[in-house]
């Protein structure tokens, strides 16, 4: 059923793809050479700063700009009167089935504590930050929702007026199999459980930031930290009004995305408005506490959860409402609730399925896209009962995680059947590498430590796909030298995504990984691109550069032929050299073959390649160890066993990278990681890197990776597939599978945090 | 009120203009043009701007740069030996792919330079303990740690030949 524009290449051995070689990024990054946004410093650069509102919901009476405008140095100011009134997606994709249309560049309304009401540009940030307290705003007050309850009852203020009740951003997601009240009947075992999901961020280490700057002809340059280039280059055009070969963005480096980095932020539209009012130009960066209050978490919310199983370990019926608190503006929400949703019908098989899903907004800063996309939510909540199904039916919890386990021609909540047995292999794989059995059974201490271990479980799906048809395209020209240039749209993230492409171009063209070169992150310049998401890079980007490298490799070959005295299909390109394989070993030099003849133009080698991919599933399976302090009630997790499927691997260190990263965010939300809302006013609580505990060096532990290419999937480069997101998904559930080992109390939320642990203890002992 | 600040950075004396109340991170990127020092939260919690200072690392936004006068600087640009000639902690770092999106990465380089110089031949917790107000969000420290373990075993090993 599975339909694939271009057939897999099959290839036995392999020159480039599979190894780690040296990251064509690394070198400019560990010498600090490697220019981020930030690092772009312009002749008359003004800096501008955004003046945030201190109530979660109110209209504007009046502000007053004057003081602000008198003050030495300051160029301009912008309020929601003098900008552009165009409602636009908060996030630019191309297609608002991910997406939701409900933002101003700045409104007359603010709907929560923390959001943009003016900017000013100035000739020193000090200056332009003395500003923002010059301008006085008026605010009149309007009633406030802060939770998914409150803005559900019928007497809740409506934040938007989108026609739908109730403050929800989109109608409600249902996605059915089977028949539950049949699959119920059938159960000998019903188990329902309410989950509830913290509000961990994305906290890159970059905070976002711009500088914008227009040319004598009317033409917007931006440097931005974006993942979504052409999507930024999209929106600005529309919201400015002007054509899109009028708006140049460039990404050069980026300090991290994690997914967050998908929107379309306040600042890029006002740091171009300033710069062309003041024709000078400006520079914004977000603060760390800006990038809390501006930027994007993961979506909070709760998930109700029921299913039947049989004393035979079946899962008979799984019926869940999803309820997502979407924040102020709906960024995401219908991605992440239809994704996420969607998910519920797979990882663990059952027939009959009734899922609700939906977001709803609220006063609260805004959830969006980040990292494992509402599945890690979903995910949790199905694992942790699943654990708990098997402890109550007298099962081993991997066992019965592998006997349920999603397999071969499945149908995948993309509605294509699953490929391969990998996610049976991952568990296979990490039973024997834990030595579950012996480690299960060990003694959990009975001292004031107790230890424990957990299995959690995850598939991803690579690309976007169904919600949103999407296209890698990349252009690949072969220089007069033989050397080879990649020109690809996709963000350097810093997952080693150029690499990885450049190492598929190599391999496909049978060059040197040395000999290519990339050109990026420049929208005037490269392929059209979606974006980096979705752990699409390698799996589409990587497709269509490797269909790119095949269109130039055809062409060489057939100017080649001649020189060699052989058709085309019988001259192959091995090192930069191209041979005939008849045994002749006549052969000529990449460079020699493409040479400019004497008196004539070089020969224009230019391959293109487009690819338009459905979706292929990567699988995980994480084994964790924890220690439970039960005096400090603080959770210790001592050591992770990643087994992660993911096709063929192109840069296997690179990978293991993404898999130690996720997991170390995964922990993070897990145990510590949540922006706390004052539920009495909707302030953050926390938006600091001390307040926001995140793993560091001295939390995290030792990790092995094993990393598994026994499912690869036919719509990848020799069958590879995306990596990015999983491993954040499966080490939760993990985690609090391991503390009910240890101390056998089964929580329901996260983070759990030693509060948690400790009242749970209290709870426990007295009940004994 | 500026003033003209006068530091060595990177073995080079230089004479920079410094309002008094900006930071040496912010003088060194706008004035220095030494942008590879990073700006991760201007609060001393994130380790970015880790810069070595008279031979001790420091976060660069918590000193003023008029703090800095007559100080010894080094900076990551100042790192490598030459063109093309990577310090051996910068090749380990590439090596075991100790870098990610990279914006930690000078900090946590600096910071490593500075453990090294006092610690030649740290245990994992030390290298742990000395990256601890380094925050990295990318890779997990594994491949941190690893680079900084190998990078100091093979000194350790030109030392002792």
């Amino acid at each position: 059923m599975t339909v694939h524009d271009h057939p897999v290449a099959t290839k036995q051995s392999f020159s480039v793809v599979g190894k780690s070689v040296k990251r064509s990024d690394t070198l400019e990054k560990v010498t600090g050479s490697a220019i981020y946004a930030g690092d772009i410093i312009l002749p008359g650069m003004l800096h501008g700063k955004i003046k945030r509102c201190d109530i979660a919901h109110a209209r504007i009476k009046s502000i007053d700009t004057s003081k602000a405008l008198a003050l030495k140095g300051v160029k301009a100011v912008l309020t929601h009167e003098n900008v552009p009134r165009v409602l636009h997606y908060g996030s630019p994709h191309p297609r608002s089935a991910s997406v939701t249309k409900d933002q101003y560049i700045l409104d007359d309304r603010v709907r929560y504590w923390g959001e943009g009401v003016a900017a000013v540009a100035a000739v020193s940030e000090e200056i332009a930050e003395e500003a923002l307290g010059l301008i006085k705003v008026e605010y009149e007050p309007l009633p406030a929702v802060f939770t998914v309850e409150d803005a559900l009852k019928p007497d809740a203020p409506a934040i938007h007026d989108n026609g739908l009740d109730n403050n929800n951003v989109l109608p409600p997601v249902i996605v059915e199999r089977g028949d539950i009240e049949k699959g119920f009947v059938e159960a000998d075992l019903v188990i329902e459980g309410e989950y509830e999901l913290g509000r961990p961020t994305a906290a890159y280490m970059e905070p976002n930031i711009c500088v914008t700057q227009w040319d004598g002809n009317g033409k917007l340059t931006i440097w931005s930290s974006t993942q979504t280039a052409f999507m930024v280059r999209g929106a600005l055009a529309e919201v400015l009004g002007v054509p899109l070969n009028k708006v140049r963005v460039v990404v050069d480096h980026m300090g991290g995305g994690f997914g967050a980095k998908q929107d379309l932020f306040q600042h890029e539209f006002l740091s171009a408005l300033l710069a062309r009012e003041t024709a000078r130009p400006v520079r914004m960066e977000f603060t760390r506490k800006e990038t809390f209050f501006g930027g994007r978490s993961r979506h909070p919310g709760k998930i109700w959860l029921k299913q039947g199983f049989t004393k035979d370990g079946r899962i008979t019926a799984r019926q869940a409402r999803i309820v997502f608190n979407s924040g102020a503006y709906g960024s995401h929400s219908p991605g992440v609730t239809n994704v996420g949703t969607a998910a519920m019908t797979s990882l663990y098989r059952c027939d009959n399925i009734h899922l609700e899903g939906r977001a709803i907004y609220t006063n609260t800063p805004i959830a969006g896209a980040f990292r494992g996309y509402g599945v890690v939510q979903t995910y949790f909540a199905i694992d942790l009962q699943v654990d708990e199904a098997a402890e109550r039916l007298g099962f081993d919890p991997a066992e019965f995680k592998l006997k349920n386990a999603v397999r071969e021609g499945d149908i995948a909540p993309s509605n294509h059947p699953i490929v391969g047995h990998g996610l049976e292999d991952c568990i296979r794989r990490g039973m024997a590498e834990s030595d579950w059995y012996t480690v299960r059974k060990a003694p959990k201490g009975d001292g004031v430590k107790r230890r424990g271990w957990g299995i959690g479980c995850e598939m991803h799906g690579s690309s976007a796909y169904p919600g949103i048809k999407e296209q890698g395209n990349a252009i690949v020209k072969m220089n007069e030298d033989g050397t080879v240039t990649l020109l690809t749209g996709t963000a350097g993230l810093g997952t080693g995504a150029h690499t990885a492409l450049s190492q598929i171009v190599a391999e496909e063209l049978g060059v040197p990984f040395e000999d290519i070169a990339v050109v990026q992150g420049d929208t005037d310049v490269v392929p059209w691109d979606i974006g980096a998401f979705a752990s699409h890079t390698t799996y589409m980007g990587g497709r269509a550069a490797q269909i790119a490298a095949a269109d130039v490799r055809r062409q060489v070959l057939a100017h080649a032929a001649p020189m060699l005295d052989a058709a085309p299909e019988d001259l192959t390109i091995t090192d930069g050299v191209i041979t005939r394989t008849d045994g002749s070993n006549r052969s000529i030099s990449l460079g020699e073959a493409v040479a400019p003849q004497r008196g004539m133009p070089a020969i224009q080698l230019v391959g293109v390649g487009t690819y338009t991919p459905t979706k292929s599933y990567s699988f995980g399976a994480h084994f964790v160890e924890v220690e439970v302090d039960t005096e400090t009630g603080e959770v210790a997790v001592l050591q992770v066993i990643p087994v992660h499927e993911i096709g063929k691997v192109i840069h296997p260190i690179a990978a293991a990278g993404q898999i130690e990263g996720g997991i170390q965010q995964g922990i993070g939300h897990t145990l510590s990681e949540d922006y706390v809302i004052d539920l009495t006013n909707g302030r953050s609580l926390n938006p600091s890197f001390v307040d926001y505990k995140m793993p560091l060096s001295m939390d995290m532990p030792p990790i092995r990776t094993i990393i598994l290419e026994t499912a690869p999937d036919p719509g990848g480069p020799w069958g590879a597939k995306g990596v990015g997101e999983d491993p954040i998904i499966a080490i939760g559930p993990a985690i609090a599978n391991a503390i009910h080992d240890a101390i056998g109390v089964r929580f329901r939320h996260y983070p759990i945090t030693p509060e948690n642990v400790l009242n749970a203890l209290r709870v426990k002992l007295k009940e004994a | 009120m500026t003033r003209i600040v006068t530091m060595t950075v990177n073995g080079e004396e230089r004479e920079l203009p410094s309002p008094v109340n900006r930071t040496l991170l912010d003088v060194l990127r706008a004035e220095g043009g030494l942008t590879g020092t990073k700006k991760g939260c201007d609060v001393g919690d994130c380790g970015a701007c880790t810069v070595i200072m008279d031979g001790k690392p420091v976060n660069a936004c918590l000193v003023l740069a008029v703090e800095a006068e007559g100080a010894d600087i080094l900076t990551i640009e100042g790192l490598q030996h030459g063109p093309d000639r990577p310090h051996l902690l910068q090749e380990k770092f590439m090596e075991h792919g100790g870098a990610q999106c990279g914006f930690c990465t000078p900090g946590i380089v600096m910071m490593a330079k500075a453990l090294l110089d006092e610690t030649p031949a740290p245990s994992e917790d030390e290298i742990r303990f000395a990256l601890a107000g380094n925050i990295c969000r990318c890779t997990g420290y594994t491949k941190i740690i690893e680079a900084v373990q190998d990078a100091a075993d093979e000194m350790n090993k030109a030392r002792a030949q």
